[in-house]
């Protein structure tokens, strides 16, 4: 027992919270809104006392100075969780493959579509949009696509990469789906074959940043679901112009259930589907 | 029961627009910009349009114009209310679609008088 | 299974504009195509010497999309000089510009606080108007005092109105008998007398 290390109550002041968040919104385009305090301090702590830093101020300011930024990653990572399953909210992955992307083919003449899901978080949601073409959109027979998946955090990608999910990842997949996709490893969980994996092209992007959002063109459907809340005015309006350079003429967008383009931008113009809302860059 | 849409960016003038058309036994909802209040328009359908011209995201005259655009809302009515006092923004009001202009702040009985006139009563 | 597999895709699309420098997105600001523009347009926000020629384009830029482009671009370089560039947008007659210039300088707050005062005692009332327009989310300590002053000195209704509806979310306990005091400035308003009684019940409750 004596070997534990020594508890220190640290705790951030308003001031500190101040410099941390301006810091964090000049790096990530995040902001975190006052109600956000608790859950910011508390994720600050806990990294203050894995780096063994003294206090605030000690972590801060080697952590801003740390050469290869390996730090700031990791606070971003944790700053920035966001809980994910398969088949989350799964009218946006109906109205695609009944509606959506039978429309692109048949009035864009396409026989190639490229899907973007960003932020792909774990891998849920990229998977999801696999299984989806390949168990209900007939077009997949005569069309090829793409399916893109970005993400800002490495070491998320990694685990999307892996492709191994728990138990309630996958509550909503049926038994078959289970079997046909995923294989159990020894420690019953559930890791997507090869084939799934091999589906999904993963890479690392920042939002905000418009060199890598430059490497994203002629997207037919984008999934940009609850990222954008995160963000403010700015960020957003700036990410609503990123997508609609990234999109294809006529291309289309989800966002998150909470979260509302009209709020954002009048770039797109508003889809009524029967399953869901979506967000079209106009064709013209 | 007919159904008014109030797009404004002001909270307390959406509050006062919304008593006002309500003690006349209209279904109030409202939009806080142009984007928001055609993003409704293409779910529901309304009887009228209350609109405020400066907004953020989209303006009020851009909000006309793209409704008489649109087939499903073209023929709704819409009144424009504005702090803007010139002959010049009437006209553009009217120029972008507008069926009534009301500057701000408006007279309970004339505002309401034109609502019934455009929407044929309440019910 | 007939997805495309991951090996064969290719990402990144290069067009011949990818090795584009500052003097190729400034001649491109002046094509005759929309899209060429907006895309010159937010490209331009890497180049802060380019606010000039961005500030410029947007006094003649009849495209919404474009003229939305460089709002944010110029957002994004940010500084006193594209501030005092985009102050005269105030004025003009184009409705979606004005409001687009409003929510740039509300994202602001560091810059604009030594202009405020000027624009909420402007001659003209709707100017006076959009000043209080961007302080609705400007994050800005001074913004209730401000307020407080145009509610308690300024002659147009509307202004006043729209002072008292900002100050309903971030007025205090102490600005009531200021509040009670517009009723008497502006007697026989029934629009005035509904949101300052809601101003009141919202504040006394703080």
């Amino acid at each position: 027992m004596a070997a534990l290390s020594k508890e220190i109550d640290i705790k951030i002041t308003n001031a500190e919270f101040e410099r941390f968040r301006d810091f964090f919104y000049r790096k990530t385009g995040i902001r975190f809104e006052d109600s956000k305090r608790y859950f910011v301090d508390k994720r600050l702590v806990e990294r203050i006392k894995k780096t063994s830093s003294n206090s605030f101020r000690d972590y801060f300011t080697s952590m801003r100075f740390q050469a290869s930024g390996e730090e700031l990653q990791q606070l971003i990572n944790i700053m920035t969780v966001n809980e994910t399953y398969f088949f989350r909210e799964s009218h946006q992955f109906d109205c695609m493959v009944e509606e959506l992307l039978d429309e692109i083919v048949r009035t864009q003449n396409k026989t190639e579509l490229k899907i973007w899901s960003v932020p792909s978080s774990t891998g849920e949601e990229p998977y999801s949009i696999a299984i989806y073409l390949m168990e209900k959109w007939p077009g997949i027979n005569h069309v090829d696509v793409e399916l893109l998946s970005s993400d800002i955090d490495s070491s998320v990608l990694e685990k999307a990469k892996a492709g191994i999910f728990n138990e309630r990842s996958v509550q909503n997949l049926s038994p078959a789906l289970r079997k046909k996709y995923f294989n159990k490893t020894e420690f019953g969980l559930y890791q997507a074959t090869d084939d799934l994996r091999s589906c999904v092209h993963f890479s690392k992007v920042n939002l905000n940043e418009q060199k890598d959002m430059q490497k994203y063109r002629d997207i037919d459907l984008i999934f940009c679901r609850n990222v954008l809340i995160y963000f403010d005015d700015y960020s957003r309006r700036n990410v609503a112009e990123a997508l609609y350079d990234a999109l294809s003429p006529g291309g289309y967008i989800f966002l998150g259930h909470s979260e509302s383009m009209s709020r954002i931008s009048s770039l797109f113009k508003i889809r009524k589907f029967k399953d869901a809302l979506a967000y079209q860059k106009p064709i013209e | 029961m007919k159904k008014i849409l109030i797009v404004d960016d002001a909270t307390t003038v959406r509050m006062y627009h919304r008593q006002l058309m309500e003690s006349l036994g209209y279904h109030v909802e409202e939009a806080g910009n142009g984007v928001e209040a055609l993003e409704k328009a293409s779910q529901d359908t309304y009887d009228l349009f209350l609109v405020d011209i400066n907004m953020p995201k989209m303006d009020g005259y851009t909000f006309i114009e793209e409704i008489r655009k649109t087939p499903a809302v073209k023929a709704t009515p819409a009144i424009m209310i504005s702090t803007e006092e010139t002959e010049s923004d009437r006209d553009k009001a009217y120029e972008a679609g507008a069926n009534f202009y009301f500057i701000k702040p408006v007279r309970m009985e004339a505002i309401q008088t034109f609502t019934k006139l455009l929407t044929g009563g309440a019910e | 299974m007939v997805l495309k597999k991951a090996a064969t895709v290719a990402t990144a699309t290069t067009s011949e504009k990818s090795a584009y420098g500052l003097q190729d997105w400034l001649r491109l600001i002046d094509s005759t195509s929309p899209e060429d523009r907006r895309l010159a347009a937010r490209a331009l926000a890497e180049f802060p010497v380019s606010a000039p020629a961005l500030l410029n384009t947007l006094a003649r830029e009849s495209n919404i999309r474009v003229k939305g482009a460089i709002l944010v671009s110029l957002q994004c370089i940010g500084g006193h000089r594209v501030l005092e560039g985009l102050l005269p947008f105030l004025r003009s007659d184009n409705a979606a510009l004005r409001n687009g210039v409003i929510e740039i300088l509300q994202g602001m707050p560091n810059e604009i606080g030594d202009y405020i005062n000027d624009l909420l005692h402007d001659q003209d009332s709707d100017v006076r108007i959009f000043a209080i327009d961007i302080l609705q989310t400007l994050a800005h300590p001074d913004s209730p005092t401000w307020l407080l002053d145009v509610i308690l000195h300024d002659k147009h209704v509307n202004v006043v109105a729209t002072a008292i509806d900002r100050l309903t979310e971030i007025g205090t306990p102490e600005m009531l008998p200021a509040m009670k005091s517009v009723l008497a400035r502006f007697p026989n308003e029934p629009y005035i007398e509904f949101i300052v009684n809601l101003a009141i019940k919202r504040l006394s409750e703080d």
